[in-house]
């Protein structure tokens, strides 16, 4: 997997490319972690490249939008593809990250 | 005295006739005859007890009579005591030749004629009684044996004797019992459309007791393998069954093997049995060496293991019970392993039925007439490869460390290309992978060590079953609660969300805990 990252100075934008799983779990939790430790209060997860997330990314995503939501920040993911809309649909995560179709409606909202 | 004996005297000589009758006439009923002629008929007619008779007479002479009495089954066994004045050795030789049982001279000393009459009319009473209790033995000696070919012709229909036609694989097998019901078994048959179950038994005795124990045993081996495709687990719960009540302390010895009839891959294990040969296609002989535990019914509470072995192309599994190695010859020597594993070895290209014919036909040559003492059975598998089939199967034995995921998942994705699986069927699985592997190996082990865990794969155009095995703690995951998955984010609880995903991504998900390891069985369709 590959992390970048995009300093969109309102926002912060976090691209992933290939799986987020148990193996490139923890690396994503560092990049996540870096960015929220440097001050940034609006992430949004770009999800295009991302193939699939197992419960391993989603406890990363969970942990990350716990600490934003309490420091009124928030973390919103865009670009699912039908895989990972599907794993969102049914661990209910739908429903407690706001969800975009596209990077600019992400970055919009 | 016996009052109702029949005494026969047959003399030309009415004097010695009046003699005779006033010696005996109190103690028995004495029948007279003048001739010979007189005296067969009378002897036919009226089955005396005993014929006391002349030698020297007109017409027939006591000779004669005495051979024609003989001669005729009817009066073939009435004792024959010659009365004459002849003292001739000679003489006496003659009789005795022709059957007669003693030999009085005459004048007749009554003592001695009366003391002659009681022990022959003795003995004969002892030989009738004997001859009767020996038909009442033949009559239950063929009672039991008609129970007995009902009880073979019942065995033998409980072994299988017309095996499946499949490409990928030829058996045959046979039992010949010692006796006319035999303690060996063999069996096989399907228990899932690609997986083959063959087996082998032979129990501790011979006879009747044995084959009650053999029908148990095999109802057991049907009853336990329907849904149980580990031969560990298998003999483990037969094993349990036997011991339990087994005051006969009978026990079997059994070597069950379960076949991928696609890959070839053979699960077995050995309870105490002869160990088979592998005769391999491209030529020699292997022994398959592992035990898995001792005979079965014996000791309640064993937890059997197995092993794995892959055939080839060609080669042929021979499972056989001690009756062929320990056939013997008239020194007493042994057939043994040796002489099969060389008879194995000539073999090229023999299909299992000539296989086993061949070997039969060794043993009985070697026996050369000695009586078969055991019960002799043979059973021979096999195996024919279809290389088309080989990439629909993936079989990997991962060990306990995160990263073997990307191995597993990197082996699915080339062999899920060989049935065109879509790709988010493709996506969801390694994702179920992900969850259910970093799971075993986080949480199953409660040492350092290294552990295997079994995956297997089997693919179809449009279905797969995926089966992964480990020998850690006894966890069900699929009995755990689902998340709240309408929670907020700060009551979002972090746990439990791999195995719901797994759920739903899969069609089905099973667990089974058999012989010491938890079997996770999940399938779906697309």
């Amino acid at each position: 997997m590959k992390i970048k990252t995009i300093d969109m100075h309102d926002k912060q934008i976090i691209c992933l490319d290939g799986k987020v799983d148990t193996n490139t779990a923890p690396e994503f939790d560092s990049a996540l972690t870096r960015l929220i430790e440097s001050g940034s209060q609006q992430i949004v997860a770009d999800f295009e490249k991302l193939s699939f997330i197992s419960s391993a990314g989603l406890r990363v995503l969970l942990a990350a939008a716990k600490k934003l939501k309490a420091t009124q920040g928030e973390l919103v993911v865009c670009a699912m593809n039908p895989t990972v809309a599907e794993v969102f649909a049914i661990s209910g995560f739908s429903t407690i990250l706001r969800v975009f179709d596209d990077r600019e409606s992400a970055l919009a909202g | 005295m016996d009052r109702s004996a029949v005494i026969l005297a047959v003399d030309d000589t009415p004097e010695n006739l009046d003699v005779i009758k006033g010696l005996l006439a109190t103690d028995y009923q004495v029948r007279v005859a003048p001739n010979g002629q007189i005296g067969l008929k009378i002897a036919k007619a009226q089955q005396p007890d005993i014929i006391l008779l002349d030698i020297m007479m007109p017409g027939i002479d006591g000779y004669e009579v005495c051979r024609q009495l003989k001669a005729d089954p009817e009066t073939a066994s009435i004792p024959v005591i010659f009365l004459t004045a002849k003292t001739d050795v000679a003489d006496e030789a003659a009789g005795f030749e022709l059957g007669a049982c003693d030999y009085i001279t005459k004048p007749v000393n009554p003592t001695l004629l009366k003391a002659r009459v009681q022990t022959h009319l003795a003995l004969k009473q002892n030989i009738d009684r004997l001859e009767d209790l020996s038909q009442q033995l033949a009559a239950a000696k063929g009672k039991m044996e008609d129970e007995l070919n009902v009880g073979q012709r019942i065995q033998l229909s409980m072994l299988p004797t017309s095996p499946p036609a499949h490409d990928n694989f030829d058996i045959a097998a046979t039992m010949r019992a010692a006796r006319q019901v035999g303690g060996d078994l063999y069996d096989y048959f399907f228990i899932t459309p690609r997986l083959f179950c063959v087996c082998i038994a032979d129990i501790s005795d011979k006879g009747v007791p044995a084959s009650l124990f053999m029908a148990v045993t095999k109802t057991l081996l049907r009853a336990n393998s329907t849904d149980d495709e580990s031969t560990a687990s298998i003999v483990t719960r037969i094993n349990d069954a036997l011991a339990e009540d087994n005051d006969a302390a009978m026990f079997a010895t059994l070597f069950l093997a379960i076949i991928d009839i696609q890959s070839g891959e053979m699960t077995y294990t050995n309870a105490g049995h002869n160990k088979p040969f592998i005769r391999r296609q491209q030529g020699g002989v292997d022994i398959i060496p592992d035990l898995h535990g001792p005979v079965a019914g014996a000791m309640e509470g064993l937890a059997y293991g197995e092993s794995h072995i892959t055939l080839l192309h060609g080669d042929t599994l021979l499972l056989y019970t001690d009756g062929v190695s320990e056939a013997m010859d008239k020194d007493d020597n042994l057939y043994s392993e040796e002489r099969i594993e060389a008879l194995l070895a000539s073999q090229n290209n023999a299909s299992p039925q000539q296989m086993i014919e061949h070997i039969i036909a060794s043993v009985d040559s070697f026996a050369n007439d000695v009586e078969q003492s055991d019960d002799i059975t043979l059973l021979a598998f096999k195996f024919n490869h279809h290389e088309e089939d080989a990439s629909h199967q993936i079989q990997l034995r991962l060990v306990n460390q995160l990263n073997e995921i990307e191995r597993l998942s990197n082996a699915f994705e080339q062999a899920a290309e060989s049935v065109d699986m879509p790709m988010d069927v493709q996506l969801k699985t390694n994702l179920v992978f992900d969850e259910l592997i970093s799971n075993i190996v986080k949480y199953a082990f409660d040492d350092d060590a290294e552990h295997p865990i079994w995956v297997a794969i089997d693919l179809a155009p449009h279905r797969m079953t995926i089966t992964i095995e480990d020998d850690g703690l006894p966890f069900n995951p699929f009995t755990r609660k689902d998340p709240d998955i309408q929670a907020s984010i700060e009551e979002r609880e972090i746990g439990g969300l791999g195995i719901h995903l797994v759920k739903e991504m899969m069609d089905q998900v099973d667990y089974k805990r058999q012989a010491n390891k938890n079997k996770l069985i999940l399938s779906k369709t697309w």
